[in-house]
């Protein structure tokens, strides 16, 4: 790869990503600091660690058996069922926290470890799911003859445990750093659940001193980082390490009798992770309680487009424009980061706009672009896009280098001997190697897009997208208008995934 | 009495039939080369025997006990006592050279001190003392397989099925292997049931050579 390419897209990521940090960074005073020793953070943190542990335990819990029964056992509908498995994830989990909290009447803490829980089991069940498949049915065999069904888990769950932990690490690291669910469940009334990320967004509200934001936010930026580094380390562990040239597939594992069983296990865990909140938002765009009809519900999203036209064209455009930055970036910083030994220096400065909370991410976007030089774009709705890729753009590099790394260097290599140049070779042989990775990573970023509200929400120009409007109208009651809305952004968030399957035949990969 | 019967065993995935109605007899003590075509059902007929494979038809005895009788499955596979070197050796990457062995000797209720005498005993026979706690990755391809004999060695089967042994190493490792093979057999009074690509190699130690194409024996001599 050339190393301009190369320092072009590191310089882009640095002014897109860790120059909003440096900026908040550089605002920090002593005395800063030392307001955090004397403010309750620390039984702030305890409690926002215990939550993010509780919830990563529940999303292992839920996630290595999804995963395990859809990939690898005979179980009805196998095959229709995992793909499913990732809809929850791509919910907002405020959407979850919107409806349960209405179906269930919960409230406080178990709202907020019951809907994170939902929402991030799917980060291991693919974590978990991917990894089964990729054992070799010889080490399968020569377990089975050990030792029969006891000793092919016992020589196999190894092997998928470090993968599966990946996913529970991501699944710890969205949790502590997410706002807007134990916002909302703390909103509806008592009993309160105050999280970390509540007080860094506090900070800001009361007195808008970034130094004071930053000093706040740094006891989760390390609970951050410290998850985040194993987690990249484990992400390669395990099967996912062990695939071998001549590798050859595993035939179903037969559940004889637990067949149905493990379907209902499946099937529930995913109607109430999906089918239930979109279910009762369907229900509530109809009418709800006053009486459901077909009628209402078609009032219910004419008006939300007549309303919010405008919110979900920013939305939409604003993703796709981030998703395409990500997969072009990703591309040339995910190649570099598996190719070139100096670049894998740079992974851990990638996954450092990820670590930060994203309500702070988001501040330090307003300090970086607002100021005379820049107004225009501060004032754009493309600000949004430079706040989502900055933020993103990590995604998009992980797949890529993961997808790089099982990519025959010998193909690039015969490529060059013919005298194709570095850009030629990225865009005319890696790239179309890689293309169900490159559109994983679009996918995927797409999605988080769409569904992001924290680093939004002191962002002007973000003010104006679908997941905002609903985030303030919810504070307003819920009405038909909202499920309407949150529906409508739904089909929007599911769409890209769903025409590549139907389209594609290959399957996404969303993994790093 | 034989070691292994098939009679008239037919295999079949989806539409394609690996083995058909094959029957097939190898006597205690015999190196029993099979020989054939890529997907000529080499593999398949070593996991028919294994149990790891279910047939559709027909039946498998060993050592004059029946294992499987149509799709009846009577003696599962981890109850057969059969050795298996796997092509590539099927190592499972996260347990060392060491613990390979004791893994099977620990499912066939063998005792922790007798396990570890017996992991370091086998490495010993295949001379890789000093290998003990190697993982996997560190090793050759060659050390790699001689560590996947002493695993398939450990429960002392009387019957071993060696899938294409030799495949991944080079000329010299290939003859080590084989003398190796040879001595074993000679030592222990093993059946050998032996899929290869190279019958040229394993011809000295074999006894007899087997044929196969389309999932039956085209030639046996």
């Amino acid at each position: 790869m050339s190393r301009p390419l190369v320092l072009l897209a590191a310089a882009l990521f640095a002014l897109l990503g860790l120059a909003p940090l440096a900026l908040m960074a550089a605002r920090v005073t002593p005395e800063d600091l030392s307001a955090l020793f004397t403010s309750d953070a620390a039984p702030l943190l305890g409690r926002t660690a215990l939550y993010g542990l509780g919830v990563a335990a529940l999303a292992l819990l839920l996630g290595v058996p999804f995963g395990f029964l859809t990939a690898r056992t005979d179980m009805p509908l196998a095959s229709v069922l995992r793909p499913l498995g990732v809809v929850p994830l791509f919910l907002p989990p405020m959407m979850l926290a919107m409806v349960w909290t209405a179906v269930a009447e919960m409230r406080g803490a178990p709202a907020a470890y019951f809907v994170s829980a939902l929402s991030t089991f799917p980060l291991v069940a693919v974590f978990a799911a991917r990894a089964f498949e990729r054992i070799d049915a010889r080490l399968e065999d020569a377990a089975r003859l050990a030792g029969g069904t006891r000793a092919v888990l016992r020589a196999t769950l190894p092997l998928a445990l470090p993968p599966a932990l990946c996913g529970a690490c991501l699944a710890f690291v969205f949790t502590i750093n997410d706002f807007s669910v134990p916002d909302y469940v703390s909103w509806l009334g008592l009993p309160k659940f105050s999280v970390y990320a509540d007080s860094i967004y506090a900070t800001w509200r009361i007195d808008a001193r970034a130094g004071r934001a930053v000093a706040m936010a740094l006891p989760l930026i390390a609970l951050t980082l410290l998850t985040l580094v194993p987690a990249l380390a484990l992400r390669r562990r395990g099967a996912l390490a062990s695939v071998v040239p001549d590798f050859r597939s595993s035939a179903p594992i037969a559940l004889g009798p637990w067949r149905w069983p493990a379907f209902v296990f499946c099937a529930g865990l995913l109607a109430v992770g999906a089918f239930v909140p979109l279910g009762r938002l369907l229900w509530e765009a109809g009418g709800g309680h006053k009486g459901w009809s077909s009628s209402e519900l078609a009032t219910a999203f004419s008006l939300a487009l007549e309303r919010s036209r405008g919110d979900v064209r920013n939305s939409v455009v604003s993703a796709l424009a981030t998703a395409s930055a990500c997969v072009v970036l990703g591309l040339v910083l995910g190649h570099a980061l598996e190719r070139s030994r100096r670049a894998r220096a740079l992974e851990p400065w990638l996954v450092l706009p990820l670590a930060v909370p994203a309500v702070l991410f988001g501040i330090g976007i307003v300090v970086l672009w607002n100021r005379e030089a820049t107004a225009a774009l501060y004032d754009s709705d493309a600000l949004v896009s430079v706040l989502l890729t900055g933020r993103f753009v990590v995604f998009a590099a992980l797949i890529s280098s993961g997808a790089v790394a099982a990519l025959d260097p010998s193909l690039e290599d015969a490529a060059r001997m013919a005298g194709v140049g570095p850009l030629q070779r990225l865009a005319r042989i890696v790239a179309p190697a890689l293309r169900s990775s490159l559109a994983g990573g679009f996918v995927l970023v797409f999605v988080l897009s769409l569904r992001e509200l924290d680093a939004t929400l002191f962002v002007p120009a973000a003010n104006h997208t679908a997941m905002f409007r609903i985030f303030n109208q919810i504070h307003f009651g819920r009405d038909a208008f909202v499920a309407a809305l949150a529906l409508l952004l739904v089909f929007l968030i599911v769409l890209p995934g769903l025409l590549w399957s139907l389209f594609a035949r290959k399957r996404l990969e969303l993994l790093p | 009495m034989s070691a292994v019967s098939l009679d008239a065993v037919t295999v079949r995935i989806g539409s394609r039939t690996l083995l058909d109605a094959l029957t097939l007899e190898v006597a205690e003590r015999e190196h029993l080369l099979v020989v054939g075509p890529s997907g000529s059902g080499k593999t398949t007929l070593l996991r028919t025997i294994a149990g790891l494979a279910s047939p559709n038809a027909g039946a498998v005895s060993l050592f004059g006990t029946k294992a499987s009788d149509g799709a009846r499955v009577l003696v599962p596979a981890e109850r057969r006592r059969i050795g298996f070197l796997f092509q590539n050796g099927a190592l499972w990457p996260h347990m060392s050279a060491a613990r390979q062995i004791e893994f099977v000797l620990e499912h066939a209720g063998v005792s922790a001190r007798e396990r570890a005498r017996r992991a370091s005993e086998l490495l010993e026979w295949v001379e890789l003392r000093g290998f003990e706690q190697r993982l996997p990755a560190t090793l050759s391809g060659g050390e790699a397989q001689r560590v996947a004999l002493a695993r398939a060695l450990a429960v002392e089967p009387k019957l071993l099925l060696l899938d294409e042994p030799l495949g991944p190493l080079d000329c010299e490792l290939r003859s080590a292997l084989l003398a190796k093979l040879g001595e074993l057999q000679q030592r222990l009074g093993l059946t050998v049931v032996h899929v290869t690509h190279a019958p040229d190699e394993a011809r000295a130690i074999a006894t007899r050579t087997l044929r196969l194409r389309a999932g039956r024996i085209e030639d046996e001599r």
